[in-house]
């Protein structure tokens, strides 16, 4: 295990400096260091994708990346998107759709989403599914949850 | 200021208050109630109005995220006539909630919400009496929690409350409004609870952070997923503190009986410690094998239950003209939740708070009671918000959990499980298996139905208190198998019995109970003996049914899904696509037999078979449902929608697959469920039944799933499926049984390993020579002696010469020794070289150095084992070897005694390594070959006298020495990974070019052929401070090793290897889809660091390198480059195999399979994470 060190990250638009363990995962630092709670813990492997952040833009695992891996980075969480009074526009078309029924997925499904439409502004519904495959919802709350991204698009291209 | 509804009172303080409504019911106290502060609490509440104009109600069920807490609110708004806002359900806290059992069989709007309408309606008629004394009228009408009189006067809710303490029993007699009343319920309304989901607001059970709170883990025993047994709760030998003693901030290890937990300070601390602690466990043979769940339900002891017996059976079955006899097995399910299980517990001066996402949180309290043997009246339990659980998984074991450990530190604690831990453990849906007997007489109609179905299940104990031995591991027997078991036709005889049995693994209730199986065989029989008598299998169906209700959703559903008549499978094929169509309906009938109706429903299910591959696709389901009044209607549909889901994927896809009798699928890979690739177009028809009483819509929609699907399949195919699921696998060899899967290939084995060369040779070669002489010890020259630039030339020479990568233990001070290097000849420790006088270099002169860099021995005459690449050192130049003098004694000694490495005769007897020298040791510094560029020989001098490169890529002799000429750079195997040949037997799937190399060596990673992970990760990290024109030469000298390498481009090699399919054809495809596919898919996530088929790992000769790092990830000491988690605990030795034939095939086809890879695995299973 290394030793802890100092570790300078941005999460949600505030610069961290944490003396850590760089080898702790990102995921328990944000949750447990942080207090955040948008990122969950979902299978540790980075199989289902609760535990989605973006880093630099892009949505990546949480629970598989050290905390080393986001030194001098900007990570986004749920919480850094918008908030209930003011929603990013995608978590706003999430909760219009009701896309969530236990909602322990709904992080993962609103972080790839929004990198989805960082990279691709308006997917078609395959490039949609594509891009949710690996994002797993055990209430089967997928039609509302595609439901929820097709409005997020339409609300980007309107 | 918050809304007093929303203020977290218990009941009995809110009984106390004033300026309340409170509607309560008496009912026995709470056991252990004490004289004192709760010794009133014998009565509940479950409606309570307070003077700001909120309403509190309170129900025993909860929410398990299915909208109910909405639904619930609804029904109270309504008959309380106040807005939706203004209501705060309280779902389950023990302190505040009315036991109401536990959140099971869709009774929350059907049962569990009558009182609380009743409580509504009753607080409505308290509230118009005060108003009418107010008012002096009796003539009142109410809205939005504002009463008003004719003569528009008006007086709030909340003010006729104030200074009130006003208690009314439910009398279950106040008016309740009519339907056409309605204006909240019946209508689509969203759920309250998603705003706060969605933007990382504490409502789950997991954000739960306590003051002082610690991180706990469960260490749980080897018999996983068992819970019967004489083996359960006393199978732990030992357990070894010490082995955690290393890791910082872990404040104890917990045993009692079979429960071990570790606390710490950290959450990653905990998780780390629960995966190092050594524990030592009994043997035990687990009950049944598993391996044919069919068998093992039969073997499993039984008694008959005969439920309806009419007509003579025996009699009409012996008359009939055509008799059917059909069996039906369904697999063991998981209810798998996305969230792992998580509680926070503070069991502090005789009391228990616990925060949890129980699904019964007073049947939880009873167990915590016995587990802690704590008065209930001592246990708050509050219920939050947690992962769906469609009727079990782990919440309430983590509870007892997390109560024990707390117990212990005397802090609180939160325990997370793993995923492994929850897909292990968590009460598994039962494995059912039915046999039908029946027959149709001469006219082709049903002359007789016999049923009996086999459901090996019980309400799972809390796993604490087996653990901890309180509870005796005997099961009990349940009779949980009659759901829905009598058909809905009515067929002129009928025999229905059950046999009720103990659970074989771990078993609980899941969605659709035994009512999901039942009916996939009830509505699979019922098709097949439409097609026997060539009549089409609605008509078939409207032929038995009485229930008006059933008649009309059946035609409905027929109609809106464009039912295609027929007689018979039809077959429709385009190419290897076969299209169907299927019909099933049911109504589910649960809770002790003869139970009750929910919702009813039925299914058109539309499949594509792909009958090459055996995919099936459920491409349309068309799912009818009628559940009386529709609390909130876009509540229904999503659980509909979930139903549908969810049971498509059950269908098609699930199984938990056990090995020796225990639960082997321990994350995604292993247990695939339905992705959005996957789902099928919807369409949902809700009856519209305003009238009628609601009913639950949790469970009904999945009822007719399978059999629905299966009976599409038999249209598409002709071919009849009664065994769940409907892999690709069993489709295919229910289609061509003759074309079964050739046996498995013949394997051979394969002998390797450095350890088996050793011979005795070394004896005769060294045996005259003698010890080398020592070498006075010298003051460690002061850092004054050197100049900056040669410590600073020293620093980027060690780094090239990797000291540290081998003289550095896990954890320990750099380059203060103590690390295990395991060669061919035994275990060697490296030494300390941090100038420290007594432990490390610290006397060495730069003459003593100097030697032993270049011949191998050290300052007090022992010979050094060339596992020290003194061969390659011996060619630096004498000013590089002044500068790592330099740089070494100009460190900061560290006193580290390393253990003392101890060889196995003969290689214990270091003299002989003097006659190993004269053979193999070729002294003195390297010339630089006049012929190449300054940049070749800079390389040369880099890979070969520093770097030591071939000390892992060339092979070594019997001896242990480098071997010469072609076999040199040939590849070799280190620490039970493979360093890759760099010569032109690189089985690289593309050459590795000069630009590959530098980008590798200054990375950690090429696009073209992977990462550096194992031994080489530290390399690349240590060569990061090396100048790039060094990086450069090096590369420039690897890529002139393999000098005419045939010419490959990418592309054909990535469009050889085909993604995982969409389905996953092979457990191995649905393997590498769960457990890879996130990151190695081609997908859109943060993407693979390099595409398989491009991996040399996957293309080489053996697998070693690929498996471990499947089992123990990569850890790459440059940030940002290929992380990847292990596997080690995850997958099972026979998933790994599968996993790694299936990457081999599928991203390297045309190479020979991998030999032995059993063989193989089992050697890296034993070697340490690296």
């Amino acid at each position: 295990m290394p030793a802890p060190r100092e570790i300078a990250l941005e999460v949600n638009g505030r610069r961290q400096v944490l003396h850590l363990d760089p080898s702790a995962p990102l995921l328990m630092v944000l949750r447990n260091d942080l207090e955040l709670n948008g990122p969950k813990y979902g299978c540790g492997l980075g199989e289902c994708g609760a535990c989605a952040v973006l880093l630099d833009g892009r949505a990546v695992r949480s629970c598989v990346l050290p905390l080393s891996r986001a030194e001098g980075r900007r990570v986004v969480t749920l919480e850094g998107l918008g908030t209930m009074e003011a929603p990013h526009p995608v978590q706003a078309a999430f909760i219009a759709e009701q896309g969530a029924q236990c909602g322990y997925c709904l992080n993962g499904m609103i972080m790839a989403t929004v990198a989805l439409l960082e990279r691709n502004p308006s997917p078609s519904e395959a490039e949609i599914r594509d891009a949710l495959a690996h994002n797993l919802c055990r209430c089967g709350t997928h039609v509302e949850i595609l439901a929820s991204v097709r409005r997020a698009v339409a609300e980007r291209a309107a | 200021m918050t809304m007093r509804a929303r203020q977290e009172t218990s009941r009995q303080e809110l009984l106390r208050q004033d300026g309340v409504l409170a509607i309560t019911r008496g009912r026995a106290p709470t056991p252990g109630t004490e004289p004192g502060a709760n010794e009133r609490d014998e009565e509940d509440i479950f409606v309570a109005v307070f003077d700001d104009g909120s309403v509190a109600a309170f129900n025993g069920h909860v929410d398990l995220g299915t909208g109910i807490r909405t639904a619930l609110a609804q029904i109270v708004a309504e008959e309380l006539d106040v807005r939706l806002d203004q209501v705060n359900m309280v779902l389950g806290h023990t302190e505040r909630a009315p036991d109401q059992g536990p959140t099971i069989a869709s009774e929350t709007i059907q049962i569990s919400a009558v009182p609380l309408r009743q409580a509504a309606a009753e607080a409505r008629r308290a509230l118009l009496a005060l108003a009418a004394a107010r008012l002096g009228t009796g003539a009142l009408e109410v809205s939005e929690g504002i009463v008003l009189a004719p003569d528009g006067r008006s007086v709030s809710y909340g003010a006729l409350l104030r200074g009130a303490r006003e208690r009314v029993p439910l009398s279950g007699a106040a008016p309740l409004k009519r339907v056409e009343d309605y204006r909240i319920v019946g209508k689509p309304v969203p759920r309250v609870d998603i705003p706060a989901k969605a933007t990382g607001g504490l409502i789950f059970v997991h954000d739960m952070r306590v003051p002082g709170m610690l991180h706990g883990r469960v260490v749980r025993p080897p018999y996983a997923g068992l819970d019967a047994g004489a083996f359960i709760g006393n199978s732990l030998l030992s357990v070894d503190r010490d082995s955690v003693s290393h890791i910082s901030g872990v404040v104890d290890v917990v045993v009692i009986g079979d429960f071990i937990g570790v606390v710490a300070e950290r959450e990653e601390a905990a998780a780390r410690a629960a995966r190092e602690l050594r524990v030592a466990w009994k043997a035990f043979t687990a009950p049944a094998s598993l391996d044919d769940v069919e068998q093992a339900l039969r073997e499993n002891p039984s008694t008959r239950r005969v439920l309806k017996d009419t007509g003579d059976v025996d009699a009409a079955l012996a008359g009939a003209a055509k008799r059917m006899p059909r069996t039906y097995s369904w697999p063991y399910q998981m209810h798998g939740s996305i969230g792992p299980s998580c509680a926070v517990a503070d069991c502090s001066e005789g009391r228990l708070r616990l925060w949890s996402g129980t699904q019964n949180p007073h049947m939880l309290r009873t167990a915590l009671a016995q587990l802690m043997a704590m008065p209930e009246a001592r246990i708050e339990v509050t219920r939050m918000e947690a992962a769906g659980c469609y009727g079990r998984n782990c919440a309430d074991d983590v509870c007892g959990d997390a109560a024990l450990l707390s117990r212990a530190v005397g802090r609180p604690v939160r325990v997370q499980l793993t995923r492994e831990q929850e897909h292990l453990w968590e009460p598994k849906g039962a494995a059912q298996l039915i046999d039908v007997d029946g027959g149709l007489d001469a006219a082709g109609e049903v002359a007789a139905y016999d049923f009996v179905s086999r459901y090996p299940s019980n309400d799972a104990p809390l796993l604490g208190l087996l653990l901890t031995g309180v509870v005796k591991p005997e099961p009990a027997v349940l009779q949980m198998g009659d759901r829905t078991a009598i058909p809905p036709y009515d067929y002129p005889s009928l025999r229905i019995a059950v046999e009720d049995m103990p659970p074989i693994v771990r078993a609980s209730w899941m969605r659709g109970v035994s009512s999901l199986p039942s009916t996939f065989a009830h509505e699979s029989w019922i098709d097949e003996c439409a097609a026997e008598a060539g009549v089409d299998p609605v008509e078939y169906r409207l032929r038995y049914l009485r229930d008006p209700r059933a008649i009309d959703l059946v035609k409905a559903v027929a109609e809106r899904a464009g039912w295609e008549r027929r007689t018979g499978p039809r077959m429709k094929a385009e190419g290897d696509i076969l299209r169907g169509q299927g019909f099933a309906y049911a109504l589910y009938v649960h809770s002790k037999f003869p139970g009750y109706g929910a919702a009813w429903a039925a299914w058109v299910a539309e499949v594509e078979v792909n009958r090459r591959t055996g995919e099936v696709t459920a491409t349309r389901i068309v799912t009818g449902h009628d559940a009386g009044l529709m609390i909130n209607p876009d509540g229904v549909r999503h659980q509909v929608h979930g139903n549908v889901i969810q049971a498509t994927s059950r269908a098609l896809k699930e199984r938990v697959s056990f090995e020796n009798g225990l639960v082997a699928s321990q994350e995604w890979g292993g247990y695939p469920i339905l992705d959005f690739r996957e789902v099928p177009e919807i369409e949902v028809l809700m009856m519209p039944r305003p009238e009628e009483p609601p009913l639950g819509a949790g469970e009904s929609a999945s009822v007719p799933s399978a059999a629905a699907i299966a009976n599409a399949i038999f249209d598409a195919t002709g071919v009849r499926f009664r065994k769940v699921p409907f892999t690709p696998e069993v489709i295919r060899e229910g289609l061509q049984p003759a074309l079964k899967t050739e046996a498995g290939r013949k394997r051979r084995r394969w002998f390797a390993g450095l350890g088996g060369l050793a011979g005795g040779l070394v004896v005769a070669a060294g045996a005259a020579m003698g010890w080398a002489s020592a070498i006075a010890p010298a003051r460690p020259p002061g850092a004054d002696v050197f100049s900056a630039a040669q410590i600073e030339r020293g620093r980027l020479l060690a780094a090239a010469g990797d000291c540290a990568v081998c003289h550095t233990a896990p954890g320990g001070a750099v380059n203060a020794g103590g690390l295990a290097l395991d060669t061919g000849f035994g275990r060697i420790w490296s030494t300390n070289i941090t100038p420290d006088v007594e432990t490390g270099i610290g006397a060495y002169s730069f003459a003593a150095f100097e030697r032993a860099m270049r011949q191998g021995i050290a300052r007090d005459g022992r010979h050094l084992y060339p596992a020290f690449p003194y061969t390659t050192y011996s060619k630096m130049t004498d000013e590089d070897l002044l500068a790592l003098y330099a740089y070494l004694m100009a460190q900061a000694p560290v006193r580290s005694v390393v253990p003392e490495t101890k060889l196995a005769f003969p290689y214990n007897i270091r003299p002989l390594m003097a006659g190993w020298n004269l053979l193999f040791h070729r002294p003195g510094a390297m010339e630089p070959d006049p012929a190449r560029s300054a940049e070749w020989n800079r390389g040369n001098y880099l890979v070969n006298a520093l770097g030591h490169c071939g000390a892992c890529h060339t092979p070594r002799n019997a001896l242990g020495a480098e071997k010469r000429g072609a076999a040199t750079f040939a590849g070799a195997m280190v620490e039970g990974w493979e360093a890759p040949a760099l010569n032109s037997l690189s089985r690289a799937p593309l050459p590795w070019t000069e630009a590959d190399f530098h980008e590798y060596l200054r990375t950690g990673h090429s696009q073209r052929h992977g990462v550096a992970a194992g031994s080489m990760a530290p390399v690349v990290a240590n060569l990061q401070v090396l100048p790039d024109s060094d990086i450069r030469a090096m590369a420039h000298y690897l890529a002139s090793l393999n000098p005419s390498p045939a010419e490959r481009h990418p592309a054909p090699l990535l469009a050889a290897a085909a993604p995982g399919p969409r389905q996953g054809g092979s457990e191995g495809a649905r393997l590498f889809q769960g457990a890879c596919g996130a990151c190695h898919g081609g997908g859109a996530q943060e993407g693979p660091e390099v595409a398989l088929a491009l991996n040399s790992n996957v293309h080489g000769d053996r697998p070693d390198n690929l498996l471990r790092v499947i089992l123990d990830g990569i850890r790459p000491t440059i940030p940002g480059h290929g992380e990847m988690p292990g596997f080690r605990d995850s997958l099972s030795d026979r998933q790994v195999e599968i996993l790694l034939r299936f990457i081999r095939e599928n991203f390297a086809p045309g190479h020979a399979a991998w030999p032995d890879l059993p063989g193989a695995i089992a050697r890296a299973r034993k070697l340490a994470a690296h």
